[in-house]
């Protein structure tokens, strides 16, 4: 088997629930107790209303392709068979966003404004990505 | 917001630029000599005159200011961002306005080209400091950021490639008259088309060029430059506004409530407007943020820069834009070269692509970070 070639998550405490919920098939995101803002990227403030308290929570996964642009260029080692490959802006339901991949739909066929829901590629044993699908399209993985 | 009384009380009175290009035998500390020399010697001053100092991109002000033999009153240095270029300069007359320091040296340089600096991959640092996150998707780079911001832009109000490619034709026909641009050949908007994709919908002609090069400034007083070589160029206006919260993100709204915190106040401060400049120098990382500053501050309605630009921003046109080629075609000097373009068209040196008669030109940065400066000839 090909080992896995792209960048891998850099985890530490503070982000490392996000990569644990993935890898449960979960989209978990950082939550302020005190006024249950969503947030991403994890920091131990709450921007909205500076809280110093915060849980990890699961969301829906459902949300909205805010943007999308098409990489014709691989800066990373992994992705130069994969060019032109998608990244994209979605922002979920609970309003937090991420920069994802769109997958489940030919690149010609993006639309912003297309409803997207979240879905789990396990890239290696212990790594699955967070990507995106359109809403109610059946569950695109990649193989093993 | 700015104090309307600094309008004018400050100069610059001396510009100095390097040669740009593949300049390997000169790191960033050379490169700023190189052009503070310049600037020194275009305002008739000495290093001795200098007793401020401000760096940009160059590694360490401290080892800037040994190597030149500089013992001001005032020192500082910003990150390495081309945003900081109109901070830098805003920051020069308010250090003078409090009396920290009387002719201030604004140096930049930068050997990005020869260094191998990039711009996306595994060192990319863009952002708001948490771009490796990102990665295993294979996010990177300024470039996507702004191709994202394009795609957004296209599907809100129906901006084009065309409209795009309309910006970079015009400018790398300002660079054909400019011997210092590093790229001066001209191309139609079919060879634009045909121009590669980095990351779509941009095209490698809508990036800027990555260069080693420096630029100086040295602002003082409008007193003090009354008796220099050149006749002053007069910082007119001038405005700073920020929008770093959730800015991990492409901004909704295209920098676009910033640029008017902005554009109010450094269209209050010069007592002017749109319809009062004769050039506009607009940081131009990537063609889309031309269209965003043009939007954002006040010369065309949100959503109509694509169309509006058409045929306007060329030399003869309404609003000659980057007459140097500005960062798509004379290098990518981080807002530094555009305000040394300024204050030569002020000063009518710019021979084959002179504004002929040119006494405003407004610089605007749009960024998480938007300056912006009205420079003007006049002094009242």
């Amino acid at each position: 088997m090909t080992p896995y070639g792209k960048p891998l998550p850099v985890t530490d405490e503070r982000n490392r629930p996000f990569w644990e919920g993935a890898r449960r098939g979960e989209l978990c995101l950082q939550r302020c107790v005190g006024c249950h803002a969503f947030r991403l990227p994890a920091s131990r403030y709450c921007p909205g209303c500076g809280g110093d308290g915060s849980e990890w929570a699961r969301v829906t996964g459902r949300g909205t392709l805010e943007s999308f642009c098409h990489f014709h260029k691989a800066y990373f080692p992994g992705f130069e068979g994969e060019v032109p490959y998608n990244v994209a802006v979605v922002r979920l339901a609970e309003g937090a966003r991420l920069f994802t991949n769109i997958v489940g739909v030919a690149n010609d066929r993006l639309r912003i404004g297309m409803r997207v829901e979240a879905c789990f590629d396990p890239v290696t044993p212990e790594v699955t990505l967070v990507k995106f699908k359109p809403a109610g399209a059946p569950a695109a993985r990649s193989v093993e | 917001m700015p104090d309307k009384r600094l309008s004018r009380r400050t100069a610059v009175v001396g510009v100095g630029t390097t040669a740009y290009g593949k300049l390997p035998e000169h790191d960033a500390y050379d490169l700023g000599v190189w052009a503070l020399r310049e600037a020194l010697d275009d305002a008739g001053l000495g290093v001795a005159d200098v007793d401020g100092l401000i760096v940009n991109r160059i590694p360490d002000y401290q080892r800037f200011g040994e190597i030149i033999g500089l013992n001001p009153r005032y020192a500082s240095i910003t990150p390495g961002q081309g945003r900081f270029s109109g901070h830098c300069i805003e920051t020069a007359v308010a250090v003078i306005d409090a009396g920290l320091a009387t002719t201030v040296a604004l140096v930049y340089g930068n050997n990005g080209r020869s260094a191998g600096d990039r711009y996306g991959g595994a060192t990319d640092a863009y952002g708001s400091g948490g771009a490796g996150f990102w990665f295993p998707w294979g996010m990177t780079s300024p470039g996507a950021f702004h191709a994202l911001m394009a795609q957004r832009h296209m599907h809100l109000y129906g901006t084009t490639s065309d409209d795009l490619g309309e910006v970079a034709v015009t400018f790398r026909r300002h660079a054909a008259l400019n011997p210092s641009a590093v790229m001066r050949a001209p191309f139609t908007l079919e060879a634009y088309h045909a121009s590669r994709y980095v990351v779509e919908p941009l095209h490698l002609l809508d990036y800027c060029l990555i260069n080693d090069g420096g630029v100086a400034l040295i602002v003082t007083s409008a007193e003090r430059a009354r008796d220099r070589r050149k006749p002053p160029v007069y910082i007119a206006g001038f405005g700073q506004a920020l929008q770093l919260a959730d800015s991990t993100f492409p901004p909704d709204d295209f920098w676009r409530a910033p640029m008017a915190l902005v554009a109010r106040d450094v269209y209050g401060m010069a007592g002017l407007g749109p319809a009062d400049m004769d050039a506009l120098m607009i940081y131009d990382n990537f063609t889309p943020t031309v269209l965003f500053a043009l939007e954002g501050f006040g010369y065309c309605p949100v959503g109509e820069g694509g169309r509006w630009a058409r045929g306007r921003l060329g030399l003869g046109g309404e609003f000659p834009t980057n007459t140097s080629g500005g960062h798509l075609s004379e290098s990518y000097m981080q807002g530094w070269a555009l305000n040394a373009e300024a204050v030569r068209q002020l000063r009518g040196e710019c021979g084959a692509r002179q504004v002929a008669g040119a006494r405003h030109v407004h610089y605007m940065a749009c960024a998480p970070m938007v300056t912006s400066i009205v420079y003007g000839s006049e002094r009242g």
